[in-house]
């Protein structure tokens, strides 16, 4: 009840000052935390824009929501059959691939539109248009255009299979024509790190404004504790492990006895 | 209830957790296994990351197989000797395996090597298990005496450095239980696995110890390989998760110590049968990843890190 009062008294703040520019966000959170219950969260992202009063209300332009998570580098095996086995053979090095991407858009938005404006994961739906040179990757035995652009839609598809990319026209809310909400689905699976949040205003196919912020994925508490043990001080921590298991497994041992005993 | 996972980083379901732990020990302690032939596999159905589904179950076996290790010692069932001699050559054998790792995930064909190596190693002692405790087990519903051999006279008996096991009343060289160990702990280091079900057949049918004896020695000798490669794993992969090692240790100590009173109301070839029909069954899930199309043919591989 709070929150939601919290949120109504910034949304009409917005109204207030978004008629000065024409697109204002805000965002309830501007770091996730994960600590041992984290399952998942939603990030609530919303706004207000206001483009040209003596226009209609329908034509007051779109909303398109692209949220960046930070880069890593993926290895992906193809399994291939020889002699009735079916073993990994080829396998294709990408870089710096976003371990996150979300897009959300009021409406529908031609690939042409996002590949002029330099939106989109690595500018890819129109694949025979790919720009190779745009991928870095170590190709390694996958030479023919055929065979990479098969490479790259199964790197599209397995990722989006673990709710790391996203693509949607649905999810945003318009509310009374100003002001917009929606909730970002984040996994349990997002690596930490920094996130980009763009919000742009298009307007009959044009951008009209532009707004970044980043939010920032990070461990806290006893995960945090942990993760920094297991990085910094290796050989402690698989030592203290190890005696955890013997000690374990020896009062155990002790504990069954004297209850059978008993 | 979710909890999250620090170093695989995922959230996983605690009571999913705590079940499998559960029924891996129950089977460890039983048989006698590490286990890390069912809990890995089963970790990485789950989702877990591959490096991190194998680096933590060794830690899980160490628990595991320590807790299994002390029922059978308190009941005179470990042959600490016979597990020494076993231990010499697995050291050696553990450091090879862990080099033949290393090289062939450069060359990028340890996942084959190691699917083809699973399948065919579980397969043939699954089936030479079946059809010998089977024949056993026939004796003994047609009531059928059977004379049974003290000892057997293979060539371990014809090699040098005999030596006297008293507790498992053998005289028999010291380099093949050296030989065999030293193999356990090559496919130790490479599979990353406590290698029992591959252990305890030797022992049985190449050296010819009893089968009560057998089970507590190769938990013994488990202890400390796995306790090595846990060592190894933390501080060259990185990818041991302590919160999910410490539930497994949990929910599988206890299924082990339920698994060994469960073990001793059994008769050997009754034990040797189960065992052969779940080592069968791994063997068939390897083979449909080998030999069955795929859903999809491209997979990610989490070795990206370890190996940049």
């Amino acid at each position: 009840m709070k929150n939601k009062f919290y949120i109504l008294s910034i949304i009409f703040y917005l109204i207030f000052i978004v008629s000065a520019k024409s697109l204002v966000i805000g965002s309830d959170e501007d770091e996730i935390l994960i600590d041992a219950n984290f399952s998942g969260q939603d990030l609530l992202v919303f706004g207000a824009f206001y483009s040209d009063p003596s226009q209609p209300r329908d034509q007051k332009g779109d909303i398109l929501i692209e949220v960046v998570g930070p880069k890593e580098d993926l290895i992906l095996r193809k399994k291939e059959s020889h002699f009735g086995f079916w073993l990994n053979s080829k396998k294709v090095k990408f870089r710096d691939v976003p371990s996150f991407y979300y897009l959300s858009s009021t409406k529908r938005l031609d690939e042409k539109f996002l590949k002029k404006n330099n939106i989109g994961l690595l500018l890819t739906d129109q694949l025979p248009e790919v720009n190779w040179s745009l991928i870095t990757s170590d190709w390694g035995e996958v030479t023919s255009n055929k065979e990479r652009e098969e490479f790259y839609i199964a790197l599209l598809r397995n990722k989006t299979y673990d709710n790391l990319f996203r693509k949607t026209f649905e999810e945003i809310q318009i509310i009374d024509g100003n002001l917009f909400k929606t909730n970002i689905p984040i996994p349990n699976t997002v690596p930490i790190g920094s996130y980009k949040v763009n919000v742009y205003l298009i307007l009959k196919d044009v951008i009209k404004n532009k707004y970044s912020y980043n939010f920032i994925v990070k461990r806290v508490g006893i995960e945090n504790m942990i993760f920094n043990f297991a990085n910094n001080s290796p050989l402690l921590y698989g030592v203290v492990s190890l005696l955890i298991a013997l000690i374990i497994g020896w009062i155990s041992a002790d504990l069954f006895r004297r209850l059978r005993k008993a | 209830m979710s909890i999250y996972l620090p170093i695989a980083e995922i959230s996983i379901n605690i009571f999913l957790l705590i079940s499998m732990g559960g029924v891996v020990g129950f089977l460890s302690g039983m048989f006698g296994l590490g286990g890390g032939f069912l809990m890995t596999p089963l970790l990485i159905f789950i989702g877990i990351p591959t490096n991190v589904a194998v680096a933590t179950s060794a830690n899980q076996i160490v628990a595991s197989s320590v807790s299994g290790a002390l029922g059978h010692w308190r009941q005179g069932l470990v042959d600490i000797k016979m597990g020494l001699v076993l231990l010499f050559g697995g050291i050696f054998g553990s450091v090879v395996g862990v080099w033949i790792f290393k090289s062939l995930s450069v060359a990028g064909q340890i996942d084959a090597v190691i699917s083809i190596l699973y399948f065919s190693l579980l397969f043939s002692i699954g089936t030479l298990m079946l059809i010998e405790s089977s024949q056993v087990i026939r004796d003994r519903v047609r009531k059928k005496t059977v004379k049974k051999k003290i000892h057997y006279h293979n060539w371990a008996h014809r090699l040098p450095f005999k030596t006297k096991f008293y507790t498992s009343k053998l005289y028999i060289s010291i380099i093949p239980p050296v030989i065999i160990g030293f193999i356990i702990g090559v496919l130790s280091g490479t599979m990353g696995i406590g290698g029992s079900f591959i252990l305890i057949p030797s022992m049985i049918y190449f050296l010819g110890m009893p089968t009560s004896k057998v089970i507590g020695t190769s938990l013994f000798q488990i202890i400390f390989i796995t306790s090595i490669v846990t060592i190894l794993h933390a501080t060259t992969t990185f990818a041991l998760d302590a919160v999910l090692a410490v539930i497994l240790i949990i929910s599988s100590v206890i299924g082990a110590q339920i698994g060994v009173i469960v073990a001793n109301k059994l008769r050997g070839e009754d034990l040797r049968a189960l065992l052969a029909i779940i080592v069968l069954a791994v063997a068939a899930q390897i083979a449909t990843d080998l030999f069955i199309a795929p859903e999809d043919v491209f997979n990610f591989s989490n070795m990206v890190n370890i190996y940049k």
